[in-house]
């Protein structure tokens, strides 16, 4: 597939979380190789944003998803209620896929109804849309390792297409049980972006892409300090990308498929004049 | 001032709570006569169905969220433990 | 993180108004359900009225339902060249993907546009947890899945989207969706934005979702499934008759049609597994798929409701059907012959809605007797001739994802 650089796109809020790397003010140093990981990890995210009863129910699944892209829209200072989303999630609730299936041999009809709804795929895209009371579409998806390639993509498909901002949310979390040795991810790892069609008083990135054929050899490998810390996680592919924002520009280049790549151009820029 | 709970519905209590994650609830402080649902404790229709299959777990007492009694049965905490001591006799 | 920290001094995205967009060409077409395999088996059953549903014989644990099973998978392994994707998913996938000249209308696209302008977007909700699901049944004494079903790729969403990649030989642009029971209509509105930016020529997309324990026993704990065949639209309706499905579609630029005229999406905002009270991110998915489409409501002449049997959902968007579209339009749900085939029912009732207007029926509701009061005079019980060949198909999952998709016979001038 060979597709004309498509037309800019500017990153106007950027989230990140992870329990060593609990928000993009220190991602972003500890990224860039510019500071240290904090010693002690942080604590899960509570997703104040919900309503009580939803608060209560979130998965960790949720409460990270949460956080990131709030996060990702108050660094854009734009209302999420209009937002269009694409959140990407390799596996979804990990915890609550061995609960299921653990519960359907032991005793299923004592499967717990809150969790079963929260083992939808989409189910932090519904509990945004819930909290920030937003009616704007969104797209959930997984491609296995290309996840999050994938879900960039699809968002900035999105903007290019429709001419609107998309929030973008990545995310995965660890996995329990007798899947964790097959279904592989460590941690806690959230990731967030809002890209604009225009450049605007947030924007601080502007960015290009393009795709073309070929494999997952050639594409942008993280600095291993940096896999160290969180590549067991099943969204790590997200590192070369947000190394990139934190070391305020730079190509990369994404594995999309089993042979196709996605390549990124980053360059900072001054926000728009207000 | 809310009436003390009986050992009943001490025992409810923890079970409401644990099953629907009220993470800033004691037990304890659950005014027996107070609604459980709306303005109450803030219940609603999916914590009624997860109630619902804890109290059968424990008590073996079967509760559908399509029952017309349900109103009633689910009003306070008071009302539960009765309906549940009675079907537990029944 | 607070709701008033992160709205203060924001922008407020304007309310998006999609203008007309340009159709696409179905170029071919297919589907397997509990009606059978291919879309002639669906037409006879749908012409004839006679339900797929049977009592439930898939779970080991015993549950009193009516369930909408493909027959055979258990006995059709893939080839062994694709061992390492078995699971019943992908067996449902490559049963789909032997009819109606699917393969060799696909060979063709590739052909002309080449292996990697052909993007392939599916849908599925659960797509192959059953296999992990197994797994957990048939653990090892120390705790470790059985050594056949240590293969990755199954036991994860992606799983349907790789391995039909891998079967059709494809290496363009892939996703798997997931947005439960919205996955396989999203498809074509992700497929005609790729069209659109001009990043693929044709796009393969469709929706595969098996029965499983963690559906059946699920709803069940929601108290959704009903005991007997479900019943849309009944007055006296008990709940949903869960289903599966599988099905593949080829849209191009050209072609003699039947056309994606349009597409609608929006977000509820108001609960996890219950319709907004008013329908209202029904309403804006409708309306999205009427504006791109340049269609008014009294053109439809088919529509295709998500119609689940569920109390809730039915009575939402019988009012909302009742409110938007007038007497002349015929509507109903087609879940009474296959079940809620879940992440593939929104493909299977646009399959369903893409015959309707090729063979110029209506069909109208199956297993229900009396209507619920909240349903206007579009919603039918029986089989009609079709008046005007322009159909919506419309599909609402949990987590309040609405997606509405406009099909007609005719390429609109």
């Amino acid at each position: 597939m060979n597709a004309a650089m498509q037309q800019e796109t500017f990153v106007d809020g950027i989230s990140f979380w992870a329990q060593r790397l609990p928000g993009w003010e220190i991602a972003g140093a500890v990224l860039a190789g510019r500071a240290d990981p904090p010693v002690v990890a942080g604590r899960r995210p509570s997703p104040e944003l919900l309503p009580p009863a939803e608060r209560r129910r979130a998965p960790d699944s949720v409460a990270l998803a949460m956080e990131v892209a709030a996060g990702a829209c108050a660094a854009a200072a734009v209302d999420p209620a209009g937002l269009a989303s694409v959140f990407a999630t390799t596996h979804a609730d990990l915890a609550i896929t061995d609960y299921l299936c653990e519960t359907l041999v032991r005793a299923p009809l004592h499967t717990s109804p809150t969790r079963f709804h929260n083992s939808v795929h989409n189910a932090a895209a519904g509990y945004w849309c819930i909290a920030t009371g937003c009616h704007a579409p969104y797209t959930t998806l997984s491609v296995h390792e290309y996840s999050f390639a994938a879900g960039l993509f699809e968002t900035l498909l999105q903007v290019a297409s429709d001419g609107r901002p998309v929030l973008y949310v990545a995310f995965d979390i660890e996995a329990c049980g007798p899947l964790a040795p097959i279904t592989v991810s460590h941690g806690l790892l959230g990731a967030g972006l809002v890209l604009s069609p225009v450049r605007t008083a947030t924007s601080r990135a502007r960015l290009s892409w393009s795709t073309r054929p070929g494999g997952g050899a050639q594409s942008t490998a993280a600095r291993s300090a940096n896999t160290e810390l969180i590549g067991g996680n099943a969204m790590a592919a997200c590192l070369p990308f947000y190394e990139a924002l934190a070391a305020g520009g730079g190509p990369v280049t994404l594995a999309l498929g089993p042979d196709l790549l996605l390549d990124v151009v980053l360059d900072s820029c001054a926000p728009a004049p207000p | 001032m809310p009436s003390p709970q009986t050992a009943a519905e001490q025992a409810l209590a923890q079970l409401i709570v644990s099953a629907v994650n009220l993470e800033d609830v004691r037990p304890a402080d659950i005014d027996p006569e107070a609604p459980l649902f709306g303005d109450g404790l803030g219940l609603d229709s999916i914590d009624a169905l997860e109630l619902a299959l804890e109290i059968s777990r424990r008590y073996g007492v079967q509760l559908r969220a399509d029952d017309e009694e349900n109103r009633r049965i689910f009003s306070s905490l008071r009302a539960l433990a009765a309906h549940v001591e009675s079907q537990r006799s029944a | 993180m607070t709701a008033e920290r992160s709205v203060a001094g924001s922008r407020a995205p304007e309310h998006y108004s999609p203008g007309r967009m340009t159709p696409f060409s179905i170029n071919a077409f297919t589907v397997t359900s509990a009606l059978g395999c291919g879309l002639a088996a669906q037409l006879d059953m749908l012409v004839g009225r006679r339900s797929g549903l049977r009592a439930n014989d898939f779970t080991e644990h015993e549950l009193a339902t009516w369930i909408g099973r493909v027959g055979g998978l258990e006995t059709a392994p893939l080839p062994e060249r694709f061992s390492e994707w078995d699971c019943r998913n992908n067996r449902l996938a490559w049963l789909a993907l032997q009819q109606d000249g699917l393969l060799d209308a696909i060979a063709r696209a590739r052909a002309r546009h080449g292996a990697g302008r052909i993007a392939l977007l599916l849908g599925t909700s659960t797509s192959s947890i059953g296999a992990t699901e197994e797994a957990y049944r048939r653990l090892t004494p120390d705790g470790q899945f059985p050594a056949a079903l240590r293969r990755p790729i199954i036991h994860t969403a992606h799983s349907l989207g790789g391995f039909v990649q891998r079967a059709l030989g494809l290496d363009g642009i892939c996703a798997t969706i997931a947005t439960a029971c919205s996955s396989s209509v999203k498809v074509f509105a992700q497929a005609a934005r790729l069209m659109r930016c001009g990043l693929a020529d044709a796009a393969v997309v469709g929706g595969v979702d098996t029965l499983c324990g963690s559906v059946l026993f699920g709803f069940n704990s929601l108290e959704l499934v009903s005991t007997e065949p479900c019943r849309p639209f009944d007055v006296n309706r008990r709940g949903i008759s869960i289903g599966e499905a599988g099905g593949f579609a080829l849209l191009e630029r050209d072609g003699a049609g039947p056309w994606l005229l349009g597409y609608g999406e929006s977000s509820d905002a108001h609960h996890m597994s219950s319709p907004h009270p008013d329908g209202l991110g029904a309403r804006l998915a409708i309306g999205d798929a009427l504006a791109r489409s340049g269609l008014a409501a009294a053109d439809i002449g088919y529509i295709n409701l998500h119609g689940t049997a569920s109390a809730r959902n039915d009575e939402v968007e019988a009012r909302v059907i009742g409110d938007l579209f007038p007497a002349t339009t015929h509507a109903s749900s087609t879940k009474g012959w296959t079940g809620h085939a879940l992440g593939a029912a929104g493909y299977l009732e646009s399959a369903i809605s893409l015959l309707a207007i090729q063979h110029g029926i209506a069909p109208g509701n199956l297993n229900t007797t009396t209507l619920d009061p909240a349903c206007g005079p579009q919603i039918r019980l029986d089989n009609a001739p079709l008046a005007r060949p322009v159909a919506l198909s419309q599909s609402f999952g949990f987590g309040g994802s609405n997606c509405v998709l406009a099909f007609g016979t005719e390429r609109p001038h």
